[in-house]
């Protein structure tokens, strides 16, 4: 009896792990149900499908952090979609699948990578930001200084800005990736690249206030930009990721797989840089195995030469242009919240859908 | 003022009083670059954005996000549109510090500035000249549990400066602006635990107030407040130089009274830079850690105006006093084209500052320049401030200039001078230029470490140890203008060994003289015409 319940739970463990491998399930926090609930209800760290033990501890010890961590997932995946908007690969999420990309991210392409690295850039933009806000209580320096509470605070004051949020997405988003193989040091890599990224795009803003107001004295600090900034610089960096090939070395803990860049006559890959070694799937057609959605119906640009355009958004196939009378709000008035008075217009527009 | 101690100290001695110096100059460096941390501390915070529910919209309830009463907290305003509420139902609530931090009177002050996050969209775009309009009330409380009390409460108006750097297309929609960031609020004190902002924007059509304004998604502050170690070290720091100060210029004023001639003018002028330099010194700061005192920020700027003021003066009257043509000055009046300037830009700054920091007593949330005539005013007086100082130191080089033409005239008749009259003349020089030299080395002091402390992060990694740049700055530097008052009031006090003018400059001086110094140590003898040669030969390069 006991044998089998250990075998079952063997079974479990490494059928669990084949599915999950390389694939990080809890991203779905950021999506439907799980993401609509944060706010009203408590996080059960259990609830949470995918998370690796070392995962689970931190949800547990810093519980209050895990919303900012779900946020910093969702602004990733938005920025994402929004980077990715008129290409072939439109960053889909997939709303009742715990693979909320599909199986697009099982193999190491240039869209895993693009993926991993924003994701992790958004929680730490996200932590940094609850920080700020005031939501989490373990921020600041506090925590991890000697000497009684408060005292470091009012001796030399605390501002740590966004490493505190770049510390919390290298423990939680790092942790699953752990494995001896190649996928886990691209993943590893494309992680930092995006935290990297955070930490490049603080701005020094600075105070005078001496004598009179003169710059005798003068205080500064770093701002974090908005995060279209931040994926703006990761989509350029999508562009011109290094292809890698995979290395066995044999180490004392057995097979280790590493990355070498695969064209020797290039610059090798930077921390900053994005790194793949699977040629990506051209998105044309739909495809299962791959995630690939293809590109049919998807509305294409006629006057543009580029991806968005309908020759190569459609893979060649040509395209459908259908006339829609749409109704419109114009001549609005806003408000610089919440409240926009408009009134209504139709306008005539042409729809290019491809075949 | 006739053989200060300076003349007639020997080299060695010299040698010795400086090197003390140095070392508590580089000790008064130390402490501000190992011991102290850096100087202040900004802490960003981001406004929360709670839900005004009630309808009258009253003032005196506070809003905070967290803690045992907290408010209907929204996420993004996409939120707030579904749910149909109104931009006047939005309270932007801040509390300082972050939690589980406290405030202390150490602190001494708190400076806010507040920066607004505004998206780009394609129908809803900052205007012209846009100004932004809110009301805000500042609260305190002591402890986690009771009520707020209020502190100030203010309608303001700033002017938006914000570009789009991006072009204006629908593709950038939901991009940043990049705005400058906005004057908040400075409190002099800092004497609670707990402060909490909450400010409304609140929008009026038909008066335009905050309508253009953009797309405006969060409110950051950021607080900047002096670090409490660095304000500890800081006030240790007057604590120990006062006396030594106050010291100095009781022995040296002492020195004068016993002389039988009546105080000259630079010895007044001394004595006055040696007041002005305790009055900075004297750390009243001590009771800002028990009292509210708003007003220690500009009673800080006042007290450093004055010095100032006294330290530029002393430079004209000492080059003045030096000038060896045949004018009899030794009066105040005799310098007021000098010190007119001097004057005159204190005293524009010091109505400057009473426009800023004078009326923030009253209004903590006011700035001299949000408003056009407000600045144009700020302006005026920083300009008319700036031309003095120019225009002093065209006088000051001039004077100079002066001193150095006179001195190479002196020095090719000095030969043929008798030996009273000489050593007088040569005394003269070498106090000149022994001033000239150290004042030009402080001088450059403050600036290179100025400029340094401008250019580099603020403190430096060495090994185990950070070197905090800007408090070496402070510390250094205010000890150095300290040292340079000491050593002023000492070297150019009146020595007891006459052997000059006192006697007159008659052939009966010089025997008394040489008796005076044959009485003294063999050092004595020999030691001042070392010197002399010294600047002899340093006048002739």
């Amino acid at each position: 009896m006991d044998y089998y319940l250990l075998g079952l739970i063997l079974a479990f463990l490494i059928g669990d792990a084949k599915i999950l491998a390389g694939y990080p399930i809890w991203w779905s926090l950021a999506l439907g149900q799980q993401y609509t609930s944060l706010g009203s209800q408590p996080i059960l760290c259990g609830s949470i499908p995918g998370l690796v033990p070392k995962q689970l501890r931190f949800c547990r010890n810093y519980i209050e952090i895990m919303p900012s961590v779900a946020e910093g997932v969702k602004l990733g995946i938005q920025e994402c979609q929004h980077q990715f908007r008129g290409r072939r690969w439109n960053c889909t999420t997939i709303e009742d699948s715990l693979a909320i990309f599909g199986p697009v991210l099982d193999k190491a392409t240039r869209e895993s990578a693009f993926v991993h690295a924003i994701a992790s850039a958004g929680v730490a933009f996200a932590v940094t930001r609850s920080c700020a806000e005031g939501t989490s209580t373990i921020c600041g320096c506090d925590s991890h200084h000697k000497g009684p509470p408060g005292e470091g605070w009012k001796w030399g004051g605390c501002s740590e800005d966004a490493d505190f949020g770049v510390l919390v997405s290298r423990e939680f988003a790092d942790a699953r990736e752990n494995r001896p193989d190649a996928r886990s040091a691209m993943n590893r890599h494309n992680n930092e690249a995006g935290r990297t990224t955070i930490l490049d795009h603080m701005h020094l803003k600075c105070k005078c206030h001496g004598l009179s107001g003169s710059c005798e004295v003068k205080t500064c600090w770093w701002a974090q930009p908005d995060f279209r900034a931040i994926g703006d610089y990761l989509k350029d960096k999508y562009d011109s990721a290094s292809e890698m090939v995979v290395e066995k070395h044999r180490e004392s803990r057995g097979w280790v797989e590493t990355l070498r860049a695969k064209y020797a006559l290039f610059k090798p890959p930077t921390e900053r840089d994005l790194v793949y070694y699977e040629n990506s799937p051209n998105f044309c057609d739909p495809n299962p195995e791959t995630g690939s959605f293809g590109t049919r119906d998807r509305t294409c640009n006629v006057t543009s030469h580029g991806i968005d355009g309908c020759d190569l958004l459609c893979c060649g196939r040509g395209h459908n242009t259908r006339t829609e009378k749409r109704k419109e709000k114009c001549h609005c008035i806003f408000h610089w919240c919440c409240y926009v008075s408009c009134q209504e217009c139709i306008r005539i527009y042409d729809v290019h859908t491809c075949k | 003022m006739a053989g200060a101690i300076i003349e007639n100290m020997s080299t060695k001695k010299l040698c010795i009083v400086g090197g003390i110096l140095l070392v508590f100059q580089v000790i008064a460096f130390l402490v501000g670059g190992l011991i102290a941390p850096s100087p202040t501390t900004a802490v960003s915070y981001l406004a929360n954005k709670c839900v005004d529910v009630e309808k009258n919209h009253q003032k005196t309830k506070w809003y905070l996000s967290w803690g045992s009463n907290p408010c209907e907290k929204i996420r993004d305003f996409d939120e707030a549109v579904s749910r149909q509420i109104e931009a006047n139902d939005i309270v932007f609530s801040i509390h300082a510090p972050h939690p589980h931090n406290e405030m202390s009177p150490w602190f001494q002050f708190m400076l806010y500035v507040l920066h607004v996050d505004i998206a780009f969209k394609m129908d809803n775009q900052i205007k012209n000249n846009a100004e932004i309009t809110f009301n805000v009330s500042l609260g305190y409380r002591d402890d986690m549990v009771s009520e707020w009390q209020p502190m100030a409460y203010a309608e303001e108006t700033r002017k938006l400066k914000c570009a789009f750097n991006y072009p204006k297309t629908k593709e950038n929609e939901d991009s940043f602006y990049d705005c400058d960031v906005l004057s908040f609020m400075e409190i002099g004190t800092v004497a609670h635990k707990f402060y909490l902002v909450n400010i409304r924007l609140p929008v009026h059509e038909k008066k335009g107030i905050n309508v253009g304004i953009g797309d405006i998604r969060d409110i950051r502050l950021v607080g900047i407040h002096q670090n409490g170690g660095f304000t500890k070290v800081w006030f240790a720091m007057k604590t120990v130089l006062t006396p030594s100060i106050f010291t100095i210029m009781v022995w040296y004023w002492r020195r004068i009274t016993m002389m039988t001639r009546p105080p000259v003018l630079l010895e007044k002028v001394i004595f006055a830079l040696g007041i002005s330099m305790t009055f900075i010194n004297i750390p009243v700061e001590w009771f800002s850690i028990g009292f509210e005192w708003t007003w220690m920020l500009l009673f800080g700027d006042i007290r450093q105006g004055i010095f100032y003021a006294m330290l530029l003066s002393f430079w004209i009257i000492f080059c003045g006093e030096h000038m060896m043509d045949q004018n009899e000055r030794n009066r105040f009046s005799s310098y007021w084209k000098q010190v007119g300037p001097i004057a005159v830009g204190a005293f524009c700054l010091f109505v400057f500052d009473m426009c800023e920091r004078g009326v923030q007593l009253k209004n903590p949330f006011y700035s001299i320049w949000t408003t056009d005539v407000g600045t144009e005013l700020a302006m005026a007086f920083i300009i008319v401030a700036g031309i003095c100082l120019c225009l002093y130191f065209l006088f000051l080089c001039f004077m100079v200039f002066q001193v150095f033409r006179n001195i190479s005239g002196k020095q090719s008749s000095l030969p043929a001078m008798s030996k009273a009259r000489r050593l007088h003349y040569e005394g003269l020089i070498f106090r000149f230029k022994f001033l000239m030299l150290i004042t030009l080395a402080c001088a450059a002091m403050t600036v290179i470490f100025f400029i340094v402390s401008q250019v580099t992060e603020g403190h430096w990694k060495w090994g185990g140890y950070t070197v905090e740049l800007n408090s070496a700055f402070f510390t250094g530097i205010y000890g150095m203008w300290n040292l340079y008052v000491f050593a002023l009031m000492f070297l150019y006090a009146p020595s007891h060994k006459n052997y000059g003018e006192d006697q007159s400059i008659g052939d009966l001086g010089i025997s008394s003289g040489e008796e005076l110094q044959l009485t003294t140590t063999i050092t004595h003898v020999d030691g001042p015409t070392e010197v002399y040669k010294l600047a002899r030969k340093e006048a002739q390069e």
